[in-house]
């Protein structure tokens, strides 16, 4: 792909934005390929899965002392990833940072593709899928599990809500205007705009509600991550020990997620054709915005590694020691510095702001991101605070089995797959919220 | 420079000699061999050292003077062999203490006392010193159905336990002279009450004084286990009871309260407060909203 497209100083008209981002729900070339790849992967996924759900959870990797592996570390990420949707469209929309209204959209959709895949990795880590509705039954309040169960299930719904809300006028407009879209899709846009035709009543009380939505989601955003670093923190183990971990997590989930967000606005500004909207302008922002939580992020590192390694107490060094020169000293090293600290370096310099150069560091930070959560996850249930005795070899070692991997990769391509049928359903980017920015009027017809 | 070079050739033999005795053999030092049981001889000691040889040494060792250890390489010794037996106390000591190869260390797992209890018991086996034990010779006369009946004094808390044996006669007689051993379930194995010298007399009745302070359950129950403390003998006669007359006590248990560590329905209120009002002004807010946007198409069919 090749984004020769200079976005040069046209000048938008109301007709013009509706083309732009109507024409690529219409036109196809090369999607049915692309759900054709991603579907095919989630078969494989499912048969992986379906290994798993009548051998049991034997043929994973895990063991007694590695009870959380590879799903729970990218169950991390996924929710990580999807607080993107919090940083962007609430809390830069509630300080009326402007140049966010093209790409809050993409945010939304990555923000409920990501948790709901992340409620779904939690099933999948579960040895009796059927016994799921037992946390609700059976759960303590107590315990952070069914506070997770909770906030995950209710950022999904404030999330899907903060997604189509604002697109509400939109999807007005769809419905007059698509005319090839089957009749399933017609009837979607006529329940989901709601009879909008813009009137100014309607137009007060429906930005009332988006506010009133934001504002909840800040809330509940920061506690679906912080409730899922309680999972780790609220016991006695080394590396998960810590009173900064809440913070630490969301600090590392603004970073995972804005990676995730240039990617995403890279690929529909390219592939859609959207450089009139998603602009230089909006990666350049992107990047500063990064550098930003990148730097809240390092702060967080040098606080989490640095703090106890200062002192050394007996297990966390066993732990610290393993990390940072043992056998986790390339995993952690590589995402700290691919990560975080180089990210950082480099885009500070406008030409890395650029959008294929930050596309490229961004999936960098992605990676390293996911593997990052993959070091905090597994070291620590390696190093009980009890040493490991009579027990089979697999048991003191681990690594992910191929139905493990498979598996994980089925909740990658089920994340895009998402992505990908919403962004193709529905206008990446809201038309009637950039004709009202740059002061276009328009009309919505019933 | 000739006594230089005596003294150089003679620490180099003694070298030599201490490493090679360290190579093969086991290395006491000459103090450590000086040491003395401090225990004497007497019964109570030894069946005591055979209750901890029993529990921590047979299973290797097998039964003194029967040659039947473990056929292991090299063969543990049989402890109550004249060849072990000419050994210090003090070198036996630190055998057990240490350990050297396949013999583990004793040091933590076994109290001082119970050490020398141990050599005590192996020294009764010892041909040079069996005189010095003070053994007085009874002969019961052969019995079979050997038992143990008990009678419970709950006033004065205390415990007579009658043994007895059927004579070729047909008639029971008292055992004399045989060790009981009484035994109290604790939570982590099992309390001897039986004091010192727990023999049966000529009539083969015990007397045992119950502890005032033993704490029991809440009726003040505790299981009584009452054995012939050798096995040899008789094999294994033992006789069980409930007693109800230890201090009847009020465990508190931690689940009964609320606290964080409680079932679902002992959590603590505020945090049961927490979850439900956060669930409930989240979601009512939600469906709030939900409401209201219900209502857009209302406000398109006003205008």
């Amino acid at each position: 792909m090749n984004d020769d497209t200079k976005s040069k100083e046209t000048t938008l008209s109301f007709e013009k934005i509706k083309q732009d981002v109507l024409r690529p729900m219409q036109n196809h070339r090369g999607l049915e390929l692309w759900i054709v790849f991603l579907i095919t992967v989630i078969s494989v996924g499912a048969w992986a899965y379906y290994v798993q759900l009548r051998d049991g959870l034997g043929v994973t990797g895990m063991r007694d002392y590695v009870s959380w592996g590879l799903y729970i570390a990218n169950f991390v990420f996924f929710v990580a990833v999807s607080l993107v949707g919090m940083l962007i469209s609430s809390i830069l929309g509630l300080l009326k940072v402007d140049w966010i209204a093209p790409i809050s959209r993409i945010a939304e959709i990555i923000a409920v593709a990501f948790v709901a895949v992340a409620g779904l990795v939690i099933v999948l880590d579960m040895g009796r899928p059927d016994r799921v509705l037992n946390v609700m039954i059976h759960g303590r309040f107590q315990s952070p599990i069914l506070w997770d169960v909770t906030v995950i299930t209710t950022y999904l719904v404030i999330s899907a809500l903060l997604l189509i809300l604002p697109m509400i006028p939109d999807l007005a407009i769809c419905k007059k205007e698509i005319k090839t879209a089957p009749p399933m899709l017609k009837k979607l846009y006529a329940i989901l705009s709601f009879g909008y035709t813009n009137t100014p009543e309607q137009h007060k009380h429906l930005h009332k509600m988006i506010r009133t939505l934001m504002v909840l989601i800040v809330p509940v955003g920061l506690a679906i991550h912080t409730v899922t670093s309680w999972l780790f923190a609220a016991t006695l183990r080394n590396g998960w020990d810590t009173t900064i971990f809440g913070p630490y997590f969301v600090a590392g989930a603004f970073v995972a997620g804005s990676a995730a967000l240039i990617i995403a606005m890279y690929f529909f500004r390219v592939n859609y054709k959207l450089q009139d909207y998603i602009t230089e302008l909006h990666f350049d922002k992107m990047g500063k915005l990064m550098v930003a939580v990148c730097l809240v992020y390092l702060y967080f590192n040098v606080n989490e590694f640095l703090v106890p390694g200062y002192k050394m107490k007996s297990g966390d060094s066993v732990h610290l020691k393993e990390l940072f020169f043992g056998s986790w000293a390339i995993m952690f090293w590589s995402s700290q510095l691919l990560g975080n600290i180089l990210p950082i370096i480099l885009m500070v310099n406008k030409r890395f702001r650029m959008p294929k150069p930050i596309m490229i560091i961004s999936i960098f930070v992605l990676a390293s991101a996911w593997f990052k959560r993959y070091v905090i996850v597994i070291p620590t249930m390696l190093h009980p605070h009890l040493p490991i005795q009579n027990v089979p070899d697999n048991y003191q070692h681990y690594f992910p089995s191929s139905v493990e991997i498979t598996v994980t990769v089925l909740s990658f391509a089920l994340a895009l797959l998402i992505i990908t049928v919403l962004a193709k359903i529905f206008p990446v980017v809201p038309i009637c919220e950039i004709a009202d920015q740059k002061g276009i009027d328009y009309k919505i017809e019933e | 420079m000739k006594n230089l070079s005596t003294i150089l050739a003679t620490l180099v033999l003694v070298f030599a000699f201490m490493n090679s005795a360290s190579a093969e053999d086991w290395k006491v030092s000459a103090t450590a061999k000086k040491k003395l049981n401090p225990y004497e001889l007497s019964k109570k000691n030894i069946s005591t050292g055979k209750k901890v040889y029993q529990t921590n040494c047979k299973s290797c060792h097998g039964d003194p003077t029967k040659a039947n250890m473990l056929p292991l390489v090299p063969a543990p010794a049989d402890l109550g062999s004249q060849n072990f037996l000419v050994q210090s106390d003090g070198e036996i000591y630190h055998k057990v203490k240490v350990g050297k190869g396949a013999m583990p260390t004793f040091e933590k797992t076994l109290n001082d006392e119970s050490k020398w209890m141990v050599i005590a018991y192996l020294r009764s086996f010892d041909k040079n010193k069996k005189k010095a034990v003070v053994t007085k010779a009874v002969v019961n006369p052969e019995v079979s159905d050997v038992k143990i009946e008990l009678d419970i004094d709950s006033e004065h808390k205390k415990l007579k336990a009658h043994l007895t044996g059927l004579k070729k006669d047909g008639k029971r007689a008292g055992l004399e002279g045989i060790e009981l051993s009484f035994l109290i379930k604790r939570a982590f194995g099992q309390l001897d009450i039986s004091g010192e010298e727990a023999y049966t007399d000529a009539k083969g009745e015990l007397l045992i004084q119950f502890p005032t302070d033993l704490p029991g359950d809440r009726e003040g129950q505790v299981d009584l286990t009452i054995k012939i403390t050798d096995e040899d003998e008789y094999g294994v006669i033992e006789e069980k009871r409930v007693l109800s007359i230890a201090v009847p006590t009020n465990p508190k248990n931690p689940l009964d309260e609320r606290a964080m560590w409680g079932t679902r329905a002992n959590a603590p209120i505020w945090i049961i407060a927490s979850y439900l009002l956060g669930v409930i002004g989240i979601w009512s807010v939600i469906f709030l909203v939900l409401f209201q946007v219900f209502q857009l198409s209302k406000m398109r069919t006003k205008s």
